[in-house]
C-alpha cells in the first residue's frame, strides 16, 4: 500500500532519463490522452505505447498487471458509473484514459528515485520563492508523508493485532482513540528527530 | 570544536508540575560516557540537554565549547543523536536517500554525497539495502539505518538515548560493538547494564538528581546491589 517510494533500481533508459523529462513527459501524454476527443487510435496507440514502455523499463508484463491490480477497485467505480450514465463508447474510453494515466504515473514513480522526484518538484516550485514559498520545505513535507504511510500503516496493524489477541471484537473506537495517539507521538518524534537531523 | 568537554553548571529542567532535572553539575571529558538510571530519572532530558532539544529552566551548560541553547544550530552539525525508536528519525522513504539527508545543506556535490553514503551503508552492513525502502527494514537494520545516518555527518559527539531497547540480542551487539569502534564522544542512555560496563565512565541519576559519577563498574555495581 504505497504509491510512491517503490522505486525499481535498474539501468534502462528510462531509469537514466532525467526526473523532469519523465514528469513533463507524463503531463504531455496525459494530456494527450484526456484532451483530444478518444478515437480508437489514440487510446490505442497510447495503450501499445505504455506497454512498450513498460517493457523498455524491464519491468514486463507482470509489473504492469499488478500496477492495474493495485487500481481494480477505481477501475470498477468508474466503469459502472461510467455505463450508467454514459454511452458505451464514452464510457470505455474514459476508463481507459484514466487506466493510462495511472499505469503511467507508476512507470515514473517505478523508474524513478524519490529523490529525484523531489528535486525535480523543487525545481519546478522554483519560482514560488518570489511568493515567499519554500520549495525545499514542500518536497521535505512530500518525502516525510511519504515516509509517514508505511509507519501509521504500521500502527494500525499494532492496534488490530492487539484487539485480536485480546479476543475483543473490532470496535471502531477503541482502534481510531489509540491510533491517533499513537500518530500524535510519532509526530513528535518526528519533529525532535528534525531538529536533531539539522532540518530546522 | 578541539575540547570534547561537557559542562553543566547547576542545570535544572522544570516541567511545570515536576523537576525532570535538579540541580546538575558535572565535567565530562571521557571518551565513552554510559547514563544509567529508573525510567523517569532524567536520563533523556539530560541527553536531549546536549544537543539543544530541551533548554535548562536555570544553570547553564556548555558542549564541545558551545552552548546548546544559544548555539544549537551550529552545535547540532557536531552532535549526532540516536533515538531509541529509529522509525521517527529515519525521515526518507528509502535508505540511501535518509543517509543522504543528513549531508543536505553542506555543499557537496551529488557525487560525493552518494560516495560518503555508499560508504557508510557499506561499512555497517547495509549497502545491499541502499535503494530499499525504510519501511522494508529489520528493527536491527532500522537502528543500523538510523546510526549510518548520524555517521555520515561526522559528528564529534555522539548521543544515544537507549538505542537498543528495542532491539534483540544479536543487534544489540552489533550496535555495541559498533558504538565501540567509534572514535567520537558517546554519551550512551542505557539499560543495558552489560553495555555500561563498557564504557569509560558512568553517570547515575535518580529522581532528577545526578547521584553518583565515576568507574562504570562500580556505579553499575552499587545500582544493581540496590536491587538485589
Ligand atoms: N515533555 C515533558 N513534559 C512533562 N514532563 C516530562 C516531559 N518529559 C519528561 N517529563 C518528566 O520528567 C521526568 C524525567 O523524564 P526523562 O528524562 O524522560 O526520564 P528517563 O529518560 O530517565 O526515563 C519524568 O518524571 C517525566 O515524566
Ligand atoms: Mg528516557
Amino acid at each position: 500500500m504505497q504509491p510512491l517510494g517503490l522505486y525499481r533500481p535498474g539501468s534502462s533508459v528510462l531509469h537514466r532519463a532525467g526526473a523532469g523529462v519523465k514528469l513533463i513527459s507524463l503531463f504531455v501524454l496525459a494530456l494527450a490522452a484526456s484532451v483530444p476527443p478518444p478515437s480508437i487510435w489514440l487510446l490505442g496507440g497510447l495503450s501499445v505505447l505504455v506497454v512498450t514502455l513498460y517493457l523498455l523499463a524491464g519491468l514486463g508484463f507482470r509489473e504492469l498487471a499488478r500496477q492495474i491490480l493495485m487500481i481494480r477497485w477505481l477501475i470498477l467505480l468508474v466503469t459502472v458509473t461510467g455505463l450508467l450514465f454514459l454511452p458505451l463508447d464514452v464510457a470505455l474510453a474514459n476508463v481507459t484514459r484514466m487506466t493510462l494515466v495511472i499505469v503511467l504515473a507508476g512507470l515514473v514513480t517505478l523508474t524513478t528515485r524519490t529523490s529525484a522526484l523531489l528535486d525535480a518538484f523543487e525545481v519546478a516550485l522554483s519560482p514560488l520563492r518570489f511568493a515567499g514559498i519554500n520549495p525545499q520545505r514542500i518536497s521535505l513535507v512530500l518525502a516525510l508523508s511519504i515516509r509517514t504511510v508505511p509507519v501509521i500503516a504500521g500502527f494500525a496493524q499494532q492496534l488490530r493485532d492487539a484487539q485480536r489477541s485480546r479476543g475483543g471484537r473490532v470496535s471502531i473506537r477503541a482502534f481510531v482513540v489509540p491510533l491517533l495517539v499513537l500518530s500524535l507521538r510519532h509526530s513528535d518524534d518526528l519533529a525532535d528527530a528534525l531538529i536533531a537531523r539539522g532540518a530546522d | 570544536m578541539s575540547t570534547r568537554e561537557i559542562v553543566l553548571n547547576g542545570v535544572s529542567v522544570d516541567y511545570g508540575n515536576r523537576l525532570a532535572l535538579e540541580n546538575v553539575s558535572t565535567r565530562l571529558d571521557a571518551h565513552r560516557i554510559a547514563v544509567i538510571g529508573a525510567n523517569g530519572s532524567g536520563k533523556s532530558t539530560f541527553a536531549r540537554l546536549l544537543n539543544g532539544l530541551e533548554a535548562p529552566t536555570s544553570g547553564s551548560l556548555s558542549v564541545h565549547g558551545l552552548d546548546p541553547v544559544r548555539q544549537g544550530k551550529q552545535l547540532r552539525r557536531h552532535v549526532g543523536f540516536v533515538f531509541t525508536n529509529p522509525d521517527a528519525q529515519i525521515v526518507m522513504p528509502t535508505v540511501a536517500e535518509d543517509v543522504a539527508f543528513s549531508l543536505r545543506g553542506r555543499g557537496l556535490s551529488k557525487s560525493e554525497i552518494a560516495g560518503r553514503v555508499a560508504s557508510v551503508l557499506a561499512q555497517n552492513g547495509l549497502g545491499d539495502h541502499a535503494d530499499a525502502p525504510a519501511h522494508t527494514l529489520s528493527g536491527g537494520q532500522k537502528q543500523l539505518l538510523a546510526l549510518c545516518s548520524v555517521l555520515v555527518g561526522e559528528p564529534d559527539l555522539l548521543v544515544a538515548d537507549e538505542p537498543t531497547t528495542l532491539l534483540d540480542a544479536a543487534n544489540t551487539r552489533r550496535i555495541a560493538d559498533l558504538f565501540s569502534a567509534l572514535e567520537q564522544q558517546i554519551v550512551l542512555v542505557t539499560h543495558n547494564l552489560r553495555l555500561a560496563e563498557r564504557c569509560d565512565i558512568a553517570l547515575r541519576f535518580d529522581g532528577g538528581r545526578l547521584v553518583e559519577q565515576g568507574d562504570p563498574v562500580d556505579v553499575v555495581g552499587r545500582y544493581e546491589r540496590e536491587f538485589a
